[in-house]
């Protein structure tokens, strides 16, 4: 199938896997073929900050950048980084969020509040008819590996039909980007998370 | 470790890289040997990336340099040479190097020379968002502006040979998403260049004194010139025209770099891209008056597309007033697109649709808006530079007094944010000690001046502002964070560490000797190790109450870095508990130290240490008055 564009939004915390994720996603799609643009935060927005990266690819594609409600999916690795964006999103855009909030420390100290994922699925449900949630933290952990969450997310991505790329090719692509030994532990997280894909998918709203 | 992909020689191969590895790349398969600068965001993986090619191509010749005018000078020395050199910095590095760049541009260029400037619109990363193509109009050399990270690794390539024939230096400007952005890139072929490599002992030519810098400009202006009449044949210039028009009007856009990307995407998005004409530059100065007249004769309206300044539309303008043509063209630019910040890509979209007038629907804004406090960037767990904010802080508290913290780039300066609000000046690079010394000479003494700065900050440019304190007995300490690294950047080595660019073993140059060769008297230096608080409030009273200049060196190695090293050795750092018996809730390790590690159990009103986030410096320990906090040595 030929796509004429794809726009991915994926946002988290510095630390995350973020940009690893872009590698990923950027090899995977050029190997298919597509011509691909992304935009990534690098620098100092990586201390702990909000990173947000953009993919896009297709074969009508000139920018990197995406614009407001235009984005097919937000993959996000941290809940609340999925709310600062939502104005990319559209209806139809499908949000695959990690059930994780991390508080931003200073929230403490600034004696302010912070949204709780129930919040945050009641506001998200006013911009896209599809929010989905991943326990991918979870799933990380029971792995052994708390830094597969990112891969677990892929997997999800892949699974629930979200993005139109092959199995094959994105499984070489995080092989490619990660070190040997953590292999077997990504293939894993990979799977499980393609299962975890493949249950939401029957829920979408199409 | 594996060889890089971009050090692939497989030409015609096609992999995806970063905007920045593309740079390196065409840096590469140009037969540049000299490649020289200082580490600064958006600009700070060229140089690595080059580096980890060099044991594969180890003809070249890389370093970080001490300054961004250092380092240019080295890559002219180089040019000098008759090597093709590369000069690579941020936007504000050039204002650093243009001492040596503005006259340099008089004498040109005999090996290839390119300078790069990144460009940082929104401020990603940076104090301001000047536009650097400016540096071209004022130095008189010419401007290249890559659109995509393929073009980007061609133009560079291009800019070597261009600069060579034209005896021109050449000003390489890019912006933030196309350093930072990946793309697909064709691998091209790596050029030997065989060539009789020494110094040219031309005096008339490299001693730039008076009676030889006025033939020099007179040379600087006919090569502007003969660089001005090529400029319609640039082979990154394109001029694509349309007899169509758009609701009775002809359009014409121009546009330069990443606009040019998103402009492209903009018209494909209204199906419109085959009905306008379209000037697209790679030289973005001087500019092709050819194409430009075309443009001018082929349209009714003109839409010049450029983030930042109206420079492309101020050519133009100009142009069309020598044409006499300036009552009827309307020439739009700064009128319909924002002078600040980065073109987000609806920017596009929305101006383009109500200009033309097509039908665009604002994305709407929903109801029950959630506003979420900022995430903003902050220290990391186990960063030594926050205990020596707290530590000044507990100082100031002790004396009763408040302290003017002078300070500068690097990873401290967030520690304006809360809880430390630490700083109180930021400005440029060795910025601080330079303002500390005019602020000493106003502040009244119950007010001390504390200028405070990184190791790599102090090594670029707090050298010569601490010699002038010495010299006219300005009254002030002077603060170094040594952590022994460039974190910001990327963790980069420095004089301290003594490791270079290409991790070989350079020599490490001591800043204890080197403030003592500034002329700091011995008795007025003191150094301890960020980690141990209490000794380091306890020096630092002396060291603020002592009179004349003082430098206090507060010394951890990044905790990043010293995570990463440990992690690779197998070793545990360590385990570091709340008591929950003792902790009483007072929140002064959250709200006043604030270590992304020490959480607030609402639920328990007690303090919990996150394992997975600390690093075990032990700090906290000596922060909590009611030694609850405590090392787990058992487990």
């Amino acid at each position: 199938m030929e796509i004429k564009r794809y726009n991915l939004l994926n946002v988290g915390v510095g630390g995350q896997g973020v940009i690893r994720a872009a590698q990923i996603l950027s090899y995977a799609a050029l190997s298919e073929g597509y011509k691909v643009r992304t935009a990534e935060t690098h620098g100092m927005s990586q201390r702990g900050g909000s990173v947000a990266s953009y993919l896009r690819f297709g074969i009508e594609v000139e920018g990197p950048l995406v614009p407001r409600g235009k984005t097919d999916a937000v993959l996000a690795f941290e809940a609340s980084e999925a709310v600062r964006i939502f104005n990319y999103a559209g209806p139809k855009t499908v949000f695959l969020i990690n059930e994780n909030i991390i508080i931003p420390p200073m929230i403490h100290q600034m004696g302010m509040d912070y949204p709780d994922i129930k919040q945050i699925s009641e506001f998200l449900k006013n911009v896209s008819q599809n929010i989905y949630f991943i326990n991918a933290n979870e799933i990380a952990n029971n792995l052994g590996n708390p830094r597969t969450m990112n891969v677990v997310m892929l997997g999800v991505l892949l699974g629930s039909q979200t993005i139109p790329l092959k199995k094959e090719t994105l499984a070489q692509a995080i092989l490619n980007y990660l070190p040997i030994k953590v292999h077997n532990v990504n293939k894993k997280a990979f799977e499980v998370g393609i299962e975890k894909g493949k249950s939401l998918r029957r829920d979408f709203n199409e | 470790m594996s060889k890089p992909y971009y050090a692939e020689d497989i030409p015609g191969k096609k992999i995806i890289m970063l905007g920045n590895e593309a740079i390196a790349r065409g840096i590469l398969e140009a037969g540049v040997v000299i490649g020289a600068g200082y580490p600064g965001t958006p600009s700070s993986e060229i140089l690595p990336a080059l580096a980890e090619m060099k044991k594969y191509f180890p003809h070249l010749k890389l370093e970080w340099s001490i300054n961004e005018k250092v380092g240019f000078e080295v890559a002219y020395g180089g040019s000098m040479s008759n090597v093709r050199s590369v000069a690579v910095m941020k936007h504000v590095g050039l204002n650093v190097a243009s001492d040596a760049f503005m006259t340099a541009c008089y004498a040109g260029a005999r090996g290839g020379m390119v300078v790069i400037s990144t460009d940082d619109p929104n401020c990603y990363s940076s104090q301001n968002e000047q536009d650097n193509r400016y540096f071209g109009l004022h130095a008189l050399v010419p401007v290249f502006e890559p659109a995509t990270p393929q073009e980007a690794k061609e133009m560079i390539k291009y800019a070597f040979d261009f600069s060579e024939e034209y005896h021109s230096l050449v000003l390489f400007r890019t912006t933030t998403r196309l350093n930072h952005g990946r793309g697909d890139v064709i691998l091209g072929e790596v050029k030997e260049i065989n060539r009789d490599y020494s110094f040219d002992w031309d005096r008339s030519r490299w001693v730039c004194l008076p009676s030889h810098s006025r033939v020099l400009r007179v040379r600087l202006l006919e090569r502007l010139d003969e660089i001005s009449e090529f400029a319609d044949q640039f082979p990154f210039n394109s001029l694509k025209l349309s007899k169509e028009k758009i609701n009775g009007v002809r359009y014409g856009f121009v546009a330069a770099g990443i606009p040019y990307s998103q402009l492209l995407d903009a018209l494909n998005f209204f199906g419109i891209t085959n009905k306008v004409s379209i000037l697209k530059l790679g030289l973005v100065y001087p500019p092709p008056k050819k194409l430009i007249k075309k443009l001018f004769d082929s349209t009714d309206e003109i839409i010049v597309v450029e983030e930042l300044e109206p420079f492309i539309e101020n050519i133009l303008k100009q142009l069309a007033f020598e044409e006499g043509i300036s009552n009827e063209l309307k020439i739009h630019g700064k009128d319909l697109f924002p002078q600040n910040g980065e073109f987000s890509a609806e920017i596009y979209l929305e101006n383009i649709a109500s200009l033309v007038g097509l039908p665009y629907e604002k994305v709407p804004v929903p109801e029950n808006m959630m506003i979420i406090p900022p995430r903003l960037p902050i220290l990391c767990p186990g960063c030594g530079h926050r205990a020596t904010f707290y530590a000044i802080k507990q100082v100031e508290k002790k004396m009763k007094t408040k302290f003017v913290n002078s300070s500068d780039i690097g990873c401290y300066t967030l520690a304006v944010y809360k809880p430390l609000e630490g700083i109180d000046t930021e400005v440029c690079m060795g910025g601080s000690i330079g303002l500390a010394n005019g602020i000493a000479k106003i502040q009244p003494e119950k007010n001390p001046v504390l200028a405070i700065l990184g190791d790599s900050t102090f090594f670029h440019s707090g050298i010569p502002a601490l010699i002038n304190a010495v010299y006219n007995k300005n009254n002030i300490l002077v603060v170094i964070l040594d952590n022994r690294s460039t974190s910001m950047t990327g963790f980069q080595d420095n004089p301290g560490t003594g490791i270079t660019l290409t991790k070989e073993q350079g020599i490490r140059v001591i800043i204890e000797d080197l403030v003592k060769g500034c002329g700091v008297s011995p008795d007025m230096i003191w150094v301890e190790d960020s980690y141990n608080l209490n000794k380091t409030i306890e020096k630092l009273e002396i060291a603020v109450k002592a009179e004349g200049v003082r430098v206090f060196i507060s010394r951890h190695l990044c905790s990043l870095v010293e995570a990463n090293q440990l992690r690779v050795q197998d070793i545990k750092p360590p385990i570091v508990k709340v008591d929950q018996d003792k902790c009483v809730g007072c929140l002064i390790c959250v709200n006043k130290f604030g270590c992304s590690a020490l959480n607030f159990d609402d639920s328990e009103k007690k303090v919990i240490i996150d394992q997975a986030t600390c690093r075990g410096c032990k700090v906290c320990i000596e922060v909590c008055p009611q030694n609850a906090i405590y090392e787990d040595i058992e487990s």
